[in-house]
């Protein structure tokens, strides 16, 4: 993988220009925003090198490239620096050419573009959960927002299986939780945003839209909340197409140096970023 | 060019005319439509759903005194779109106004094919690239990236704002005065960084028209002496208004601070204050 490298941290020398004809991308391995960018690069085919930022000893020339030392930033050889993760892959979109993620439509440019707004809770949700998990706490109210978000994702896809579906809904787990989820009206969001059969958020192909969700659904499983998807039959059958993508599958993160960086990352150990690497 | 004769009113026989933007100011002058549980016979209540748009027409949720719808009729102003204005009671939704958008909010778009698109900033987007004329964003990826930088930096300043005028009569705002002047020094920031009087350069494009609303609220709010320590801020601001869209769309302040008490009293009344 191309991003198997080590982290730069505090007085590390800063790197030089980058070459032309290539782009550079600040990251962190286990970072999700980074890896929608990381995503976007590849499935365009984009030449490209990464620099990993240690993100608990941060090195003061990263404040350069980004006012808070965030991550991703995109770093072109005319010295042009794009920073948001959203904004980055739709700069990557545009600029280069080949495949686009985004459609051609207006209209379906748009679509895509409230689909995210659906999505905006979902990130604080899934590490809000990681970090009371790590640190032995409860977060049934926790998971419970988060399986909220997902039906409301699960709402733009048309119901998969018939009646089972509408059973699984509505009967309650043996504690009751799924009383208290509220399912928007169902017909107005499908009418709004969904589609007849599709695989995809975006169509039947993946898309833009379906990469910039995939990496908190790659990471349910290993932040140990993946029954947050038991009432979500359409995303679960998304997420097995998502599995299928080559672009998907080339970056999957192995599940114990995932599990290796958590455990560092929750020790406070800065050697955390840089578990798994062999050189 | 043509008459559009909108049959929405039940009980008084006044006719209304809905012209497009581009012609007169006056379609903003247009009653809100409310809940239709709201007080039943009064003369003028809108509450039936409107029908479907017409060709060669897109239309807006809007309200007269929304920032973010305002975004949007900036938008529409500046590239000569045409299009009909429906106004929606805040205070007092229509039923159906959920179905164009699950959210409930303004503003909305919605054209002839029945094509529904919300949040502010993604209507402005839309109008951009599915009309013709003058691209309010760059071509450049790049330009287009910072534009939305830019937009980004802006984005604590609404919140702050609502939280300014929704303070409870003893809170003194100089905290949240102080957490705006912060605000506005990013964006000083940025206008000093690129030597150009607008956000996108040299002329006005979507990333000014995105962050106006605001600018054109301060005076009435009482927020003016935020800009005081900005001094590109305020030339910017004086510049945005020899612009004509922003002229043409500019609230009078007494309307704006009548509309402002009413909301805050949550009355049903607030949202077509003025008319």
């Amino acid at each position: 993988m191309e991003d198997a490298t080590r982290t730069f941290g505090k007085g590390s020398c800063p790197p030089g220009p980058v070459p032309e004809g290539l782009i550079r991308v600040y990251s962190m391995r286990f970072c999700p925003f980074a890896h929608r960018t990381r995503l976007v690069l590849r499935a365009k085919g984009i030449r490209h090198e990464v620099i990993n930022i240690n993100l608990r000893n941060k090195p003061e020339w990263y404040y350069t490239k980004h006012p808070f030392g965030q991550i991703p930033v995109l770093e072109n050889s005319k010295c042009q620096l794009i920073y948001e993760s959203v904004i980055a892959c739709e700069y990557l979109d545009d600029a280069y050419p080949g495949r686009k993620l985004y459609p051609y439509d207006p209209y379906e440019r748009a679509r895509q573009k409230m689909l995210l707004e659906l999505f905006y809770k979902v990130p604080h949700l899934t590490k809000e959960c990681l970090v009371a998990i790590r640190c032995g706490r409860e977060c049934a109210d926790l998971k419970l927002a988060l399986r909220q978000e997902f039906c409301n994702l699960e709402e733009v896809f048309p119901v998969v299986i018939s009646s089972t579906a509408f059973t699984n809904r509505k009967s309650s787990t043996p504690s009751g939780e799924m009383e208290n989820i509220f399912f928007h009206p169902r017909s107005i969001t499908l009418k709004i945003l969904g589609y007849q059969n599709t695989v995809f958020f975006g169509g039947d192909c993946i898309s833009m839209i379906d990469y910039l969700f995939w990496p908190w659904f790659e990471r349910l499983d290993v932040y140990g909340i993946a029954d947050c998807l038991n009432h979500t039959p359409a995303l679960r059958l998304w997420t097995a197409a998502m599995k299928q993508d080559p672009t998907v599958c080339a970056l999957l993160i192995d599940r114990s140096i995932f599990l290796g960086f958590l455990n560092l990352y929750f020790q406070n150990n800065p050697d955390a970023f840089d578990y798994g690497l062999t050189c | 060019m043509s008459l559009r004769v909108s049959s929405f009113f039940c009980g008084s026989g006044r006719g209304y005319l809905s012209w497009p933007a581009s012609t007169l100011g006056h379609d903003q002058q247009l009653r809100c439509f409310s809940a239709s549980s709201a007080k039943p016979g009064r003369p003028g209540l809108r509450s039936a759903p409107p029908g479907p748009v017409p060709q060669g027409l897109i239309r807006v949720y809007s309200m007269r005194f929304c920032p973010f719808a305002q975004r949007t009729l900036l938008v529409l102003k500046a590239k000569g779109i045409g299009h009909e204005i429906i106004n929606i009671n805040l205070k007092n939704k229509p039923e159906w106004f959920f179905t164009k958008n699950p959210f409930g909010l303004v503003p909305v778009l919605e054209n002839s094919q029945g094509q529904l698109i919300y949040e502010s900033a993604i209507t402005c987007e839309y109008l951009d690239e599915a009309y013709p004329g003058k691209k309010l964003l760059p071509d450049d990826p790049y330009e287009k990236a910072c534009q939305k930088m830019v937009f980004q930096l802006f984005s604590k300043v609404p919140p702050l704002v609502t939280s300014f005028i929704r303070r409870q009569n003893n809170e003194d705002g100089s905290g949240l005065k102080e957490e705006l002047r912060k605000e506005f020094s990013k964006l000083e920031e940025v206008l000093t960084n690129k030597k150009t009087t607008f956000f996108g350069g040299n002329s006005l494009s979507m990333i000014d028209y995105l962050i106006w609303p605001w600018f054109e609220r301060l005076e009435v709010l009482e927020l003016n002496e935020c800009v005081d320590h900005t001094p590109k801020l305020k030339l910017w601001m004086a510049a945005m208004r020899e612009d004509p869209a922003v002229s043409s769309l500019l609230i009078e302040a007494k309307a704006f601070r009548g509309f402002l008490d009413l909301y805050l009293q949550n009355s049903p009344e607030a949202c077509d204050y003025g008319l």
